[in-house]
């Protein structure tokens, strides 16, 4: 039988959980010293029929868990071939899963995406370059030249645009810098989705935090679009590092 | 309202697949047991849903921007 992992928790005394897991089985934990993993069998046959709304399931067994204690969530399908693979998994990740289980004790995640319109600031920015930088380019008639300075223009361009994003960056997460205890922020994914940002904020400062999202909708740049997600289980804060033993 | 109600389902599995396919634990190595099927899982759900700007296009309107609860 094979077994599907869900996350790894702050006890090791047995979870009573009547929801059910993915594929209708009864979620239970194993547990490894001081801290368990909660996991459901997994039928050998059924493996092929992953889908999205096991990738629910997973996220909803994985809220249901951070109710009661501090979890680590799996990614989605980690399925070990059996209990001794489990065992032996959790004593080489032990020392850095309670690093992280006291890290991340009493804290939540949220996400915020800002999407901008990439286009337009980037056709507004060249509109200005090309005002400033006419003449110098039509003058020059070698054609390597002209192709270099097209280089230039276009390096000179995005680097323009990055600026300008990082301008409304710095004034978005004003509005959520104090409220958490770290962040993730990673810039400019593609043209128009300008931040996807997480956040770790402690659970008795959520609702600050949520009210720090409603100033920003009023009072932020009104020319971008947000959404804000969360409470979350941390999947973006978890660092995981083996335990220091060689392997043969 | 119907609209309403789908687009904040839809972003609610957009976030969820963020996380739950790309982060969180990863354990790598043979002591997991690695599905061929589940990387197809993978590259079709982030194909559906690839992006926020996409489905932002395909729904012609801007986000509601409240905070999604997760369900």
């Amino acid at each position: 039988m094979k077994i599907y992992t869900y996350g790894v928790i702050d006890s090791n005394s047995g979870i009573e959980d009547s929801n059910k897991g993915i594929e209708g089985a009864h979620v239970y934990n194993i547990p490894y010293r001081d801290i368990s993993i909660a996991v459901s069998d997994l039928d050998e046959r059924s493996q092929k029929k992953a889908s999205s709304g096991y990738i629910l399931k997973h996220e909803e067994v994985a809220e249901r868990l951070m109710e009661s204690f501090t979890v680590l969530p799996m990614r989605f399908f980690t399925i070990f071939k059996d209990k001794e693979a489990i065992l032996s998994m959790m004593s080489e990740y032990y020392d850095s899963f309670n690093e992280n289980l006291n890290r991340l004790r009493g804290k939540l995640e949220f996400g915020l995406k800002v999407i901008w319109s990439g286009n337009t600031i980037k056709k507004r920015i060249a509109e200005n370059n090309t005002g400033q930088g006419q003449n110098e380019f039509l003058s020059n008639g070698s054609q390597a030249k002209n192709y270099v300075m097209q280089k230039l223009k276009k390096y000179k361009l995005d680097q323009q645009f990055k600026e300008e994003g990082h301008k409304y960056i710095s004034i978005v997460n004003r509005f959520f810098s104090g409220f958490a205890v770290e962040e993730k922020l990673n810039i400019l994914k593609s043209e128009g989705l300008l931040l996807t940002a997480s956040y770790l904020v402690e659970k008795a400062k959520q609702d600050d935090f949520k009210q720090a999202f409603e100033r920003l909708k009023k009072s932020g740049p009104n020319d971008l679009k947000y959404l804000f997600s969360g409470p979350w289980p941390p999947y973006n804060f978890i660092n995981l590092t083996k335990s220091e033993f060689k392997k043969a | 309202m119907d609209n309403v109600m789908l687009k904040s389902k839809d972003v609610t599995l957009l976030e969820i697949l963020d996380r739950v396919l790309e982060k969180g634990v990863v354990i790598s190595g043979d002591i997991v047991i690695s599905v061929a099927d589940v990387d197809l899982v993978y590259v079709g759900l982030k194909v559906l849903l690839s992006s926020v700007e996409t489905m932002e296009r395909l729904r012609g309107a801007p986000f509601a921007g409240a905070g999604e609860e997760p369900t």
